[in-house]
C-alpha cells in the first residue's frame, strides 16, 4: 500500500525482499544501511535468533531523494527464509508495494530457489495480490561462488515474466544498489498509473 | 492499478485525523498518540514523544499487530481488537481502527489504564467515522486518487524524474 501523503509531502512505499533462507537478503540491507547518509536512513532493525538468522523481519527505511518536491520514502523489509517461518513472511508481505526476490546462485540450492517462488506466489495470492502484476525483480546472489550456476541457466528456471535481473555479490556491494533502483523504478511507475 | 487500497491523504483528512489525535493526547498527557496503517505506514502522530523512532515504532507494531491476529486465528478467535504492553515507566496500548488502521498510544506510570482504554474507545469512534467517510469516497470515485483529486495532479512525473533519485548514497559508494 503506498501511502501518498500531501501534508507532508511524502511518498511512502514498501519492498520486500523475498527468497529462500542464508541467501542474503538481509545482507542486502545491511549493506544499504552502510552506505546511505545517515540524514536519508532510520534504524535498521532486525528480529534475529542467537545465531543472527532473521526470525521475523528485517526492516530499513530510506530515502531515496524527491521526486517534483515529494520526498520518496521506502520502507525495506526482508522475511525469514527458513520454510518453517512460512507465518511470518505472509504477515510482511501485508500492504506490499514490490518485490525483490533474492535468489542463490549455487546450484545445490535451486531447489530451494523454486521452492521460494512457488510460496512467494502463494503468499501474495493469499493477500490478493498477483505476481505476475505486482512490481517485481530478480537478485541472483553470491555471483562470487564457485558453485554459481550459469546467468543464462537460472533466468531460464527462475523468471516468472521477463523481470529484470541484477547480479550480485551482497557482502561486497555488487548489484545491491541497482536492484532497488531496479524495484523503485517500477514501485513508481506503478504509482504513476494509478494516480 | 495493482495496488487499490492506496492512500492519497490531502490535508483537510489530515486535520481532522489530527485533531482527534490532538484531544486524545490532552486528555491522557501521553507521551505519544500515532495513527498507522497495518501495513506500517505513520498517517499522523501526535505528542512529545521523548525521542522515539516513530517509523521503527509503526513498522514494529503493526508487526506485532499482524502476529496478534496470527495467534488469535490459531486459537479459532477472528482478532485480539486490543494489545497492551506494560512497561516499568512507559506502556504502550495498541487498538484497531476500522479493521485497517491502528492507533498507539504510548503512556507513562502516572495514566490509568482504564483511562486509557476510555480516551482510546471514544477517539476511535470518531477516528472511524472520518476514515471510513474517506474511504467510501475513494472506493465510489473508483480509485483514491481520483477521490482526493486536487492535487494528485502532483503525482505526474516522468521517468527522467525518476532517474534524479537515489541521492541517498555516500560519497564514493
Amino acid at each position: 500500500m503506498t501511502f501518498i501523503n500531501y501534508v507532508a509531502r511524502e511518498i511512502n512505499c514498501k519492498v520486500v525482499y523475498y527468497g529462500p533462507g542464508l541467501g542474503g537478503k538481509t545482507t542486502n540491507l545491511q549493506h544499504l544501511y552502510e552506505i546511505t547518509n545517515a540524514e536519508n536512513k532510520g534504524k535498521l532493525i532486525s528480529l534475529a535468533t542467537e545465531t543472527e538468522r532473521t526470525l521475523f523481519f528485517d526492516f530499513l527505511p530510506i530515502d531515496l531523494g524527491q521526486i517534483r518536491g515529494l520526498r520518496t520514502r521506502f520502507h525495506l523489509y526482508t522475511v525469514p527464509g527458513q520454510v518453517f517461518y512460512d507465518a511470518s513472511r505472509k504477515l510482511i508481505l501485508r500492504g506490499v508495494d514490490g518485490v525483490v526476490f533474492v535468489a542463490d546462485s549455487q546450484e545445490e540450492r535451486l531447489d530451494a530457489n523454486l521452492e521460494s517462488i512457488s510460496n512467494l506466489n502463494q503468499n501474495l495470492k493469499e493477500h490478493g495480490f498477483d505476481l505476475g502484476k505486482i512490481p517485481y525483480v530478480l537478485q541472483l546472489n553470491k555471483r562470487d561462488l564457485p558453485n554459481a550456476m550459469p546467468v543464462e541457466q537460472l533466468k531460464r528456471l527462475l523468471l516468472v515474466k521477463g523481470e529484470p535481473v541484477f547480479e550480485a555479490v551482497a557482502p561486497k556491494g555488487i548489484g545491491v544498489v541497482d536492484t532497488l533502483k531496479g524495484v523503485a523504478r517500477q514501485v513508481l511507475v506503478e504509482l504513476r498509473k494509478s494516480a | 492499478m495493482i495496488n487499490p487500497s492506496n492512500i492519497f491523504l490531502h490535508e483537510a483528512e489530515y486535520l481532522r485525523l489530527k485533531s482527534i489525535l490532538v484531544m486524545t493526547q490532552r486528555d491522557l498527557r501521553a507521551d505519544l498518540v500515532l495513527l498507522i496503517d497495518r501495513s506500517g505506514q505513520q498517517i499522523a502522530f501526535e505528542g512529545p514523544a521523548h525521542g522515539i523512532d516513530m517509523t521503527a515504532l509503526s513498522s514494529l507494531a503493526a508487526a506485532n499487530i499482524a502476529a496478534t491476529d496470527g495467534l488469535a486465528r490459531l486459537i479459532g478467535e477472528p482478532e485480539f481488537s486490543i494489545l497492551y504492553h506494560q512497561g516499568k515507566r512507559r506502556s504502550i496500548h495498541i487498538s484497531d481502527v476500522a479493521k485497517r488502521f491502528s492507533l498507539v498510544v504510548v503512556f507513562d506510570d502516572s495514566v490509568a489504564l482504564g483511562m486509557v482504554r476510555l480516551r482510546v474507545k471514544r477517539a476511535t469512534a470518531y477516528l472511524e467515522e472520518i476514515l471510513r467517510g474517506f474511504l467510501r469516497k475513494a472506493e465510489s470515485a473508483g480509485s483514491a486518487s481520483k477521490a482526493t483529486s486536487g492535487s494528485s495532479s502532483s503525482l505526474y512525473f516522468t521517468d527522467e524524474d525518476i532517474d534524479k533519485l537515489f541521492s541517498f548514497l555516500k560519497p564514493g559508494s
